[in-house]
């Protein structure tokens, strides 16, 4: 599907920071939203006043993913008086890789001839083509960056080796499709664990959910509100305070997962639960099993609850479960309560 | 001389030594006075020495004598290093008498007036005369109310007593908001800070209503009217000028310490400083009433108490809020204490007929106690039907939004698809049309890009320079601002010390003006002062004299050198000469002469210089010892050593007889 491809990268632009400390938007092809463009300024880290130097960053904003590369200029160049400048793309899809790789070159060629122009050119060959060449005699190829490995990229076992039995929590939560911020504040590390959050998920394939970086400001957040469910990750500590803001806070310097006071009766867990941690910590324990292969595992696992699920839907009309029917079963509570949301999660029930 | 022997009889007679009217120097002082006056100093400066001695000399020449030597004695103890014998005190001359009291008189001790510790001030002499007023207010000692005169009504009586009550005045100054010269250093947005009166006086643009003008010409009484007490009236002007002083200074800090960093108007700063203020309020409220769990533990009392307070606003929690919190468990608490109220009221109504009110007791329990079950499972039933309505409103929520995102992305697809399935047909030469325009678009982006970045690059140096200027020109205002802040520094720092400058001198002019009149300290000091001028002219005059004497020194040296170069020179010359000739003989003979005579000129000169220097000397010798009276005392000395002869011998005498 190259074709449709092709029309996901939306957007490419130019921030720079000069000798006077200003940072400015400097070019951008086609356009960018002004509201968008606020948000990137944000999200690039020259605008922040601490001096934290990101090589690279992805977030999403409003159905849109964006990559930033930051480079500092170095000598040879042909840009005066600009100290750091970022390269922004955006696109329809996620894989960070693929944009990593791309925005390289670009800020390569955009450093070595200090005009915009030669960079664009890279830029439509790609857009057009689906290929660039690139200084480091090769090319960059856009069919060389499938989106399941993107998908996949993440690793699941250092998700499993910090938090052990409690990822099932994190398991539950996304299943039910439930609102998950997660707080660190180094920006890499957050990126590197929220990423793979999704996957455990495997049946839904859904990245719209992640929300990678966030910051505290409204226009960000009454974006991530317009989904029901969501992975958001803040650098910001003062997140821990909103309650209003997530279901379950995983702080991870720390390492502590926390169910707020709301839904804890919806995230009550029972055998069934303990049956599936057991099983992740168990695969991902396996040296010998890869992270795709513990993806695997635990989808099977997903797979069978809902065939479990889907059974049930049989015995009553137009294949929707109603809580009658569900109690007529006598499950334990707690499983009770776990098939009943995760019906309405997945579109399964009665209304 | 005459003034310090003036100050000296001045001092003298401080002490208590009784000197004439008359007697106006020292030449005049008698023995006895001497005597009189060097005791009486003693005894001030060492009561222990002079205690034992007498003010006036006894007739009799030994005792005199002794007195004498005793006198001399103690006026050595007290520290006087001149030469003192008895001679000083009977035989007396001027300059040494002149010495020695002097040397008393200043080491009399000094008497410091009280006033000179006391600070004075204008709030000091205040505080002074409060706690004045307080301590024979609370010397007064109490009397029971029946018997009180009217001068102890004010202190002692009940209605004395005024607590300090302060009421809100209204001051028709926000009239001149406009006219910025009544409001000196008072900004004028500092007046919505007052309480109460000047916020409806003005509208937004700070111009004052007409109708406001006329009430405060015309109805509004004067502030001290306003009161209703007298006692609050002052209170109230007291802490509203507090109130005002303190605000206009912190407004001064403030604004002096940050404002001038911040660059903004006066206005924009305030405006700024309030909704930072606001926001933290509102996160501070925010975080304090969202109850959150994890945080529970660090929360202390106060948040609590800050939700409770905040449930208070919210009113009467909607039951529903009550319903969809609350477990079975905690509802059936509720019901329970209600019903136990329920059940207090008819026991507490009426113990009428016992039996007959048990029994309705019993009846009406067990109605309630029905109501009530089947109120907790009509609950149990609506919290139930909620959570179930709630989970599926979310699952059509979310099935909603994902139809919508479907549809979205289908629609393009189908956009697409459409277009390519119209251009299908002739697809082989569709296929190079679009190959071809598609490149022709990329490079004519590219060329748009090109012409863009062309107008883009100049534009974007062009800011970046003006920037760049702007940053200096900001160094520069950082400079002057830093500037202003040390002139604010140094006008206050001057206005400290002038304040206090016209305190000491203020002080030190009431000081004068208490200082007693009697010894015309400014006749004093002027003398001083044209003594002292006259000293440093003949000091001028001095060193003329000596760089005179100086210069005709060295020309005497130099000349001398030269005669004696000159003559050494001829005199060889012409002995050269001399052996051959004759007459050069005799000029040698002659030059010879000449340099002997004119070198016993030179000497007579010099010697007779020399002697009337001498006499000069020998004159001044005389004339000092001429004003010692030492012909007078001689005679005395003569007379009294004839009269100690005579005393002896009468002692002898009666040693003999008896």
């Amino acid at each position: 599907m190259t074709t449709t491809e092709a029309q996901i990268m939306l957007s490419v632009g130019i921030i720079e920071k000069d000798v006077n400390g200003d940072t400015l938007w400097v070019w951008c092809y086609p356009s960018v939203s002004p509201e968008l463009k606020q948000v990137l300024l944000r999200k690039c880290c020259l605008t922040q006043e601490v001096q934290e130097f990101h090589t690279f960053v992805f977030g999403h904003f409003s159905r849109t993913w964006f990559y930033i590369t930051t480079a500092e200029v170095q000598e040879p160049t042909a840009l005066n008086k600009v100290t750091h400048f970022s390269i922004v793309i955006t696109a329809k899809d996620f894989n960070p890789e693929k944009y990593a790789a791309l925005s390289r070159i670009l800020c390569r060629t955009y450093m070595k001839h200090g005009s915009p122009v030669k960079m664009m050119e890279a830029y439509i060959t790609v857009l057009t083509k689906g290929i660039c060449q690139s200084d480091e005699n090769g090319s960059f190829l856009i069919k060389d960056y499938d989106v399941e490995t993107a998908y996949l990229a993440g690793s699941i076992k250092d998700v499993v080796s910090q938090f052990g039995v409690e990822t099932v929590i994190l398991y539950t939560a996304l299943m039910l499709k439930k609102r998950i911020v997660i707080y660190h504040p180094r920006i890499e590390a957050l990126l590197e664990f929220t990423r793979v959050l999704p996957a455990l998920t495997w049946h839904r394939k859904d990245w719209s959910i992640l929300h990678p970086y966030v910051h505290l400001t409204d226009v960000e957040l009454d974006d991530i509100k317009k989904c029901p469910g969501y992975v958001a990750g803040f650098v910001d500590p003062v997140v821990s305070n909103r309650s209003d803001l997530f279901d379950v806070f995983v702080n991870l310097p720390d390492g502590v997962i926390t169910v707020s006071q709301g839904a804890k009766d919806a995230m009550a867990m029972g055998k069934l639960h303990k049956d599936i941690a057991q099983l992740i910590v168990k695969s991902a324990e396996d040296a010998e099993r890869s992270d795709s292969q513990v993806i695997k595992d635990l989808s099977m696992k997903t797979a069978e609850v809902l065939s479990h699920l889907a059974a049930l839907t049989e015995s009553c009309g137009n294949s929707k479960l109603t809580l009658e029917a569900l109690k007529q079963h006598h499950f334990p509570p707690a499983t009770e309560n776990f098939l009943f949301h995760l019906a309405a999660a997945e579109q399964l029930l009665q209304i | 001389m005459e003034e310090v022997d003036k100050i000296l009889i001045h001092a003298l007679r401080h002490v208590g030594t009784e000197v004439g009217e008359d007697v106006d120097s020292l030449k005049r002082f008698t023995s006895d006075l001497i005597v009189e006056a060097v005791v009486r100093c003693v005894r001030v400066i060492e009561p222990g020495l002079g205690g034992a001695l007498p003010t006036s000399l006894p007739p009799g020449m030994s005792a005199r004598f002794r007195v004498g030597m005793s006198l001399a004695q103690a006026c050595q103890d007290v520290g006087y290093k001149g030469e003192i014998g008895y001679q000083t005190f009977l035989y007396s001359n001027e300059p040494e008498i002149r010495s020695l009291l002097m040397f008393l008189v200043e080491k009399l001790p000094r008497e410091r007036a009280e006033a000179s510790d006391q600070s004075a001030g204008k709030s000091a002499v205040l505080q002074r005369s409060i706690a004045a007023a307080i301590r024979t207010q609370l010397a007064a000692s109490w009397v029971p109310p029946n018997c009180r005169l009217p001068l102890h009504c004010e202190t002692q009586n009940h209605g004395a007593l005024h607590s300090f009550h302060v009421q809100p005045l209204t001051f028709p100054h926000c009239t001149k908001t406009s006219d910025k010269k009544h409001l000196k250093g008072l900004p004028p947005c500092s007046l919505h800070f007052t309480r109460n009166a000047c916020a409806p006086c003005s509208d937004r643009t700070g111009s004052v209503l007409s109708e406001v003008q006329d009430y405060h010409r015309d109805v509004l009484p004067p502030v001290t009217a306003q009161a209703s007490s007298q006692a609050s009236a002052v209170a109230s002007i007291l802490e509203r000028h507090a109130a005002e002083l303190s605000a206009a200074q912190e407004w001064d800090n403030d604004w002096k310490s940050q404002g001038l960093l911040s660059r903004l108007t006066p206005q924009e700063y305030r405006s700024r400083k309030s909704s930072r203020l606001r926001k933290r309020i509102e996160e501070q409220l925010r975080s304090a009433a969202a109850p959150s769990p994890e945080s529970a533990f660090g929360v202390s009392r106060s948040a609590s108490e800050l939700t409770e307070l905040l449930q208070t606003f919210k009113g009467s929690a909607p039951s529903a809020h009550v319903l969809t919190k609350g477990t079975h468990f905690t509802h059936a608490q509720k019901f329970t204490f209600t019903q136990e109220g329920a059940a207090t009221s008819p026991v507490l109504a009426g113990r009428q007929s016992e039996g007959d009110a048990q029994i309705r007791q019993q009846e009406e329990l067990s109605s309630l106690q029905q109501q009530f079950q089947q109120l907790c499972s009509e609950v149990d039933q609506l919290a139930a039907d909620i959570k179930h309505l709630n989970v599926t409103n979310a699952q059509v929520l979310d099935e909603l939004k994902q139809r919508e995102l479907r549809n979205a992305e289908e629609e393009e697809k189908m956009q697409v698809k459409k277009k390519t399935a119209d251009l299908l047909p002739d697809a082989e030469n569709n296929l190079l049309k679009l190959q071809s325009l598609v490149e022709g678009g990329a490079k004519r982006v590219v060329n748009l890009a090109s012409q863009w970045e062309k107008h883009r690059a100049p534009l974007i140096e062009e800011y970046r320079r003006l920037k760049e200027i702007c940053s200096n020109k900001d160094l520069e205002s950082n400079r002057k601002l830093s500037e202003i802040k040390s002139l604010h520094e140094k006008i206050r720092v001057s206005t400290e010390e002038a304040k206090k400058k016209e305190d000491t001198y203020k002080q030190l002019v009431t000081e004068l003006e208490r200082l007693p009149k009697d010894a015309s300290r400014s006749a004093y000091t002027q003398r001083i002062l044209e003594i002292v001028g006259n000293i440093k002219k003949q000091k001028e005059e001095i060193t003329k004299i000596l760089s005179d004497t100086k210069e005709l020194q060295k020309e005497i040296n130099n000349l001398t050198g030269k005669l004696d170069r000159t003559f050494a020179v001829t005199d060889e010359l012409v002995f050269k000469d001399a052996k051959k000739d004759e007459s050069v003989r005799k000029a040698y003979k002659y030059l010879a002469a000449l340099h002997e005579n004119c070198n016993q000129l030179i000497q007579t000169i010099e010697d007779t210089g020399t002697i009337l220097r001498e006499i000069r000397d020998l004159e001044e010798q005389i004339e000092a010892e001429n004003g010692n009276k030492t012909v007078s005392n001689l005679e005395r000395i003569l007379d009294d050593y004839k009269a100690i002869r005579q005393e002896n011998a009468a002692l002898a005498a009666k040693v003999r007889e008896g």
